[in-house]
């Protein structure tokens, strides 16, 4: 194969930094774990690819690829640590993003909270001009009176600018003219426009998602440029992507200009994985568990595909409840994200019971046992405490646990103050975490039609592995996936996405008057910006295909049905082929449809996509070997079914030979994480490493 | 006999299955009252018409009017009359939700050859033809009344009904479009749940059904339980056309045990003018009421319905009889669910919520013809603050305690000629209060007079209250502010037909909620950032609150859910 040797795979965690290398001549990975560093991310980074290329030499001359994933935008959003932010708006406008769409998401509950704007009112301002809903102008600009505004927003000390005004989708003008005063004024201000950043019909929708892109965009852009500076300066001539939330790829200048879009791109890798391993394996029913030391992700997997919906929510003040979050409006793979994760911090509510999470201890301080100022403990604490994990082979022994201050947090905040022993407080942690996270695991099982009782729990992340056993048994799973290398193995989800972006163009009009020669025009425009933007990361010498497809709706209506444009010249469709085309898709959808009734063109999109790559996976040696080779040793640890602890066989997993197979319960140690093994279930390893579990029949 | 697990997974996946069904009306609808304003509600029964489950965003007046009314549409025939392909429609009033602009279609839905599940959906239509006001004196007045009809008989169309629609209405297309998405949410609907019993080989629903109803009634008998047995009793006195005495609603709640009646006993008779309620939406917001107090959490269903019992008079205004006018029964009915709040708060004080700007929601129809002829028309809904609790500040403008979301304001300009210069919250609007209650807001609608200036007049009817009565405080709160209702800044007439000439402009300010506790006692730097961001002006801080609003503070709480938490005073169930 041609082309240089090694692609990368960078995924930065609320609290670690995971790293996947991949060798494409062999299939071969290598796999690397750091701590977060919140200050500047990259430098963990830079840290990482130091380290590895320790390992792999020549590594940083045959690098091809580096395909980067962060959780840190939707943690500023989370922790509200993004830019002061200020918007301006239309007179008469201000208070859109806080009056949302005004629908009480829980009917029958008068308590319900609401979450508080990114922008506070103080920092919403008004300015003179309008726009009318066909595009012309009702009322021009007042350059003048927007200065004041602008002076007055800047005098708050504000370091990012939303502009989003009435009918700005339909014509820019004021919104351009805004960004100009802009930039003679404030040239150095963050600015996101509404018009660029999402130019559709809806103005609570298009003002909330270009508030949340302002919100995160300074933070984004200083992060990415110094990664990218830096990466250049240790010698890589790779090309660079950065994951979108959807589960396809952007350029740095693309992200950085649009953060909003990759909200989730960290979370997503995971279930890109999981779809690998899912359509691999010929799993029907997958659910990807993907637990860190900040937040837990999931997803199910169904026939090897998750789902992707065009909207969502960031920081729900209710859990799991629909309507409760930030909307915003952009493409994301459908995934569920809870406050769970290693750091999350146990506490004693008002109520005197035990509270585990959402708030995180993150890297730093981190929990008690990290020895990094941490008080407060965590699951990780309780983790070590049950004997799950080993205080002296963390990240493969070079991060040392301290076991006894870890004893005496929960001991002192937790076990006294409840009056309960230290076994019921570790346990009770342990636990408590598991059943938030089976309850949130079932009701999106259940949404996405599934059936937990026949899931395949795979498992990935630093806590994944530890908590995916007690999970499956609330869940009432069947099986347990672990793959190699689980604790960084969502990273490998970068090589097996598609390396794609998606473009789209709005253009209402009606299936009779369309011209299709002006529309077959429209889709080279949007495939020459496709190919342009792929050109910029890197990959100019690659061949690139395109995927086009059209919205389609009645007139009247307010919504669209996709169809598929196989065809690469629209000019050689004719209308009844269409027509046709739409009410088969529309019936197979909704029972019915009705030919007399006009149809219209809302939106076009065009996927431009590079050569899938495919990932080889390596197959384990033939071993003969027997087992007892790979065990390190016996240690307690608690097991629930006796209410004590119990001796665990301790295994090394990277003398598992393939055809292995042994019965909890058991510990499996690799260097970024641990899998724990209940009584009664049985361990298989297979060809390629991966650990398959039986559990046994849930009483 | 189903285990604990299956029973939940069952469950949660009849509950997802509903809620497919909703998301499909945002995708097929064609007015912007359903697709963006959410004003409808789907559900299925199992086969004896008992609801199994309801969209989660459901307006409660719909829901709770359909959950009683589909038991009765569902028997009128025996199950063997059902044929595979039969979808039925009414929009009888005193069946369902009470006016005649909401119609519903429903469908049985077939498994091995019978009928398992009944899929139902309620859409309050933007048009139902008729004279669009509320002061019409009977039901004639109000528009087209259509008894149960098929409008597929065995999958073949019944063009008539389509046709009688088409001809009866101000926008055909919208209409019948509309008529088509009610048809696809029943597809969706009844798909899915084939699909479920095919997976896990079952017959019927019948004993998931009694499962899952028998553990909704426990629950909701175990929280009535707690309150003790008595009765309880408040009084509501609401406004209505001017130089009429108000309105009075006489509330007793008897509590024993776990059951509980509601006694509406010696209230007003009907009124001569839209705002009769039938039984089923009198019911729809006295259960609204309770289940929000005792169980909030658990989804609806037939079970949670079986510890109450409604007695209302016949003819009286909260049960009135055909034909009296009923188009504006939300101005009445919306009401109850505060009465019986205020009945049960001094035995659960920290369940309640003091009056709401959105009790009762307002509606404004809109509509005309456009320069070249074509027919407009629209219907917009809205809210107003929401009432304090002992626990936090009140919410800005919501619909309560029905539901509903607004028209973006890029959406009614592209579906009308109109103009909207003003959408925002109202200072000093939410009644103060140790929590203050929520903001109404303003919106300001210009008819334009310039080459976009419509053909005709353009008439404009609406449903709101609180003029004269604003939404009352609870233990010390004060209330929120007044609704106005201005044309060209005159009063104008919230009951009538107005006709609106090029160049007029509309005001209509929603009321705020009503406070919680002294205001006295309000925290200082709540009060300093409600100045801040201009909830508050410094004046009404000073005069409301006896204290003066500085004009600069430090940064307010990040979060609402930083309210502090419950006074010790404010205890838990009864």
């Amino acid at each position: 194969m041609p082309g240089k040797r090694y692609r990368l795979g960078c995924d930065i965690g609320g609290t670690f930094t995971d790293f996947v290398l991949l060798d494409d001549r062999t299939g071969a990975l290598h796999v690397h774990k750091c701590l977060t560093t919140p200050q500047d991310p990259s430098d963990a980074v830079e840290a990482g690819i130091r380290a590895l290329s320790e390992r792999v030499p020549g590594l940083v001359e045959e690098l091809d690829e580096l395909i980067h994933g962060t959780t840190l935008v939707i943690n500023a959003i989370l922790e509200r640590k993004g830019a002061r932010t200020g918007l301006l708006t239309t007179r008469g406008f201000r208070d859109v993003l806080e009056l949302g769409r005004e629908i009480r998401y829980a009917p029958y509950d008068v308590m319900a909270e609401f979450p508080e704007p990114l922008v506070p009112r103080r920092r919403r301002l008004e300015v003179d001009e309008r726009v009318r809903s066909d595009g012309s102008v009702l009322r021009p600009l007042d350059v003048a009176q927007a200065r004041r505004a602008l002076d007055e927003l800047l005098a708050q000390g504000i370091e990012s600018l939303a502009i989003c005004l009435i009918n700005s989708f339909e014509n820019p003008v004021h919104e351009r003219a805004l960004q100009r005063l802009v930039g003679e004024v404030a040239p150095d201000l963050s600015v996101s426009v509404s018009c660029d950043v999402l130019p559709q019909i809806r103005e609570y929708e298009r003002t909330s998602t270009t508030v949340t892109n302002a919100y995160v965009k300074p933070l984004t852009g200083r992060y990415l440029r110094r990664l990218a500076d830096r990466v250049a300066a240790l010698g890589c001539r790779s090309k660079l992507f950065i994951m979108l939330s959807s589960g396809g790829i952007t350029s740095v200048e693309t992200a950085a200009e649009s953060p909003v879009r990759i909200i989730e791109s960290g979370p997503t890798a995971a279930v890109i994985a999981g779809q690998y391993w899912g359509r691999r394996f010929g799993v029907p029913e997958m659910f990807c568990f993907d637990m860190g030391g900040t937040t837990a992700k999931s997803c199910l997997i169904q026939n090897g595909r998750a789902g992707v919906v065009p909207t969502f929510e960031v920081g729900r003040v209710q859990r799991f409840q629909r309507g409760s979050g930030l909307s915003i409006q952009v493409p994301v793979v459908d995934l569920m994200e809870i406050g769970a994760g290693g750091g999350s911090i146990a506490r004693i509510s008002r109520l005197g019971t035990l509270q585990v999470g959402p708030e995180s201890s993150g890297a730093l301080p981190g929990p008690i046992c990290y020895g990094r100022g941490g008080v407060e403990p965590c699951v990780t604490d309780a983790d070590l405490l049950l004997g799950y994990l080993d205080e002296r082979y963390f990240l493969g022994g070079t991060m040392p646990l301290d076991r006894e201050a870890a004893r005496r947090g929960v001991e002192d905040r937790i076990a006294k103050p409840l009056g309960v022993t230290f076994l019921q407080a570790i346990w009770g942690i342990h636990d408590l975490i598991n059943e938030t996270m089976a309850a949130a695991a079932k009701t999106h099982i259940a949404e996405k039609g599934g059936n937990p009782r026949l899931v395949t729990v795979v498992a990935f992340g630093g806590a994944g592995p530890v908590h995916a056993y007690g999970l499956a048994r609330k869940l009432g799973a069947p099986r347990l996936l672990v793959p190699p290398n689980a604790g960084v193995g969502s990273a490998l989800g970068f090589f097996t996405a598609p390396r794609a972006f998606d473009l789209v163009r709005s253009h209402k009009v009606s299936l009779e008057a369309a011209d299709f020669a002006e529309l077959e025009g429209m889709f080279r425009e949007l495939e020459r910006a496709g190919a342009r933007t792929l050109a910029q990361s890197g990959a100019a010498d690659e061949p690139v295909t395109f995927e086009r497809s059209i919205d389609v709706r009645f007139v009247g209506q307010g919504a669209e049905t996709t169809l598929p444009v196989p065809e690469p010249d629209f000019t050689r469709l004719d209308r009844a082929a269409v027509r046709r085309r739409f009410d088969e898709e529309y019936t197979r959808l909704y029972g019915r449809t009705y030919p007399e009734a006009a149809v219209e063109f809302i939106h076009f999109r065009v996927r431009a996509r590079l050569p899938e790559r495919l990932l080889e996976m390596q197959r384990l040696p033939a071993d003969s070997r027997p087992l007892e080779q790979a065990v390190k040793g016996v240690r307690p640890a608690y097991a629930p079914g006796r209410r004590d602890f119990a001796p665990h066989t301790v295994y090394d997993r990277y003398r598992l030979g393939a055809g292995a197979t042994f019965d909890g319960p058991a510990i499996v140690e690799e260097r970024e994480s641990t899998l724990v093994v209940g009584e009664g279930a049985r361990v298989r390893v297979d060809e390629f490493g991966f650990l398959w579990i039986d559990l046994p029949e849930v009483p | 006999m189903f285990d604990p697990i299956t029973i939940e997974i069952l469950w949660r996946r009849l509950l997802s299955i509903v809620d497919e069904a909703d998301s499909a009306v945002a995708r097929t609808a064609f007015s912007s009252l359903l697709r963006d304003a959410h004003d409808y509600t789907c559900m299925f029964t199992d086969r004896r018409g008992r609801e199994l489950a309801q969209g989660t965003f459901a307006t409660p007046g719909q829901s709770g009017a359909l959950a009683l009314g589909i038991q009765k549409l569902v028997r009128r025939q025996p199950l063997e009359a059902y044929r595979p392909g039969d979808v039925f429609l009414t929009n009888d009033p005193w069946i369902l939700a009470g006016h005649l602009n909401d119609v519903c279609v429903y469908a049985p839905v077939f498994h091995r050859g019978k009928v398992v599940a009944f899929s139902a959906s309620v859409f309050h239509h933007s048009d139902i033809g008729g004279r669009v006001a509320s002061d019409n004196h009977e039901v004639f007045e109000e528009g087209l009344f259509l008894p149960p009809v098929k409008l597929y008989d065995a999958g073949v169309a019944n063009e008539a009904v389509f046709d009688i629609l088409r001809w009866n209405v101000r926008t055909p297309d919208e209409v019948i479009g509309d008529v088509r998405s009610q048809i696809a949410a029943n597809h969706v609907c009844s798909e899915k749940i084939r699909r479920l019993l095919e997976e896990y080989d079952l017959d019927g629903l019948e004993e998931l059904a009694d499962e899952i109803c028998d553990r909704t009634e426990r629950s909701m008998r175990a929280a009535i339980e707690k309150v003790p047995d008595g009765t309880y009793r408040a009084e509501g006195v609401i406004e209505q056309v001017e130089g009429r005495p108000d309105v009075v609603i006489r509330c007793a709640i008897h509590v024993r045990g776990s059951d509980i009646v509601v006694d509406l006993a010696g209230s007003s008779p009907h009124v001569d003018w839209g705002g009769n309620v039938v039984y089923h939406f009198t019911y729809a917001y006295v259960f609204m009421a309770l289940k929000s107090v005792f169980d909030p959490d658990l989804p609806n269903n037939d079970g949670c319905t079986r510890p109450i019992r409604l007695e209302a008079p016949a003819g009286s205004v909260v049960n009135c009889t055909f034909p009296v006018a009923v188009a504006a029964r939300m101005q009445i009915g919306h009401f109850l669910t505060e009465i019986v709040y205020r009945a049960l708060a001094p035995v659960l004080p920290d369940r309640v919520i003091a009056g709401s700007g959105g009790t009762p929601a307002t509606m404004n129809v809109l509509y005309g013809r456009r320069r070249d002829g074509r027919p407009w028309h629209t219907v917009v809904i809205r809210g107003g603050g929401m009432g304090a609790s002992a626990r936090r500040d009140g919410a800005h403008v919501y619909i309560f305690p029905a539901n509903g979301a607004n028209t973006p304001v890029e959406i009614l300009e592209n579906d009308t000629p109109l103009i909207v210069e003003r959408r925002e919250l109202l200072p000093d609007s939410g009644g103060p209060g140790r929590f203050r209650g929520g903001l109404g807001r303003c919106e300001v609608l210009r008819v334009p007079e310039d080459a976009c200036a419509p053909g005709t007049s353009v008439s404009l009817a609406m449903q709101a209250g609180r003029f004269r009565l604003p939404p009352e405080g609870l233990e010390g709160g004060r209330p929120g502010a007044l609704a106005r209702f201005l044309v060209n800044d005159r009063p104008g007439n919230p009951y009538g037909l107005t006709r609106l000439r090029p160049g007029d402009v509309v005001t209509l300010d929603a009321a705020g909620g009503g406070g919680f506790g002294d205001p006295r006692e309000r925290d200082r730097d709540r009060l300093a950032a409600d100045v801040a961001d201009g909830y508050v002006t410094p004046e009404a801080a000073r005069r409301d609150y006896g204290r003066g609003g500085r004009s600069s503070v430090p940064p307010p709480p990040s979060k609402r859910s930083s309210n502090p938490p419950a006074p010790p005073g404010a205890s838990g169930n009864g």
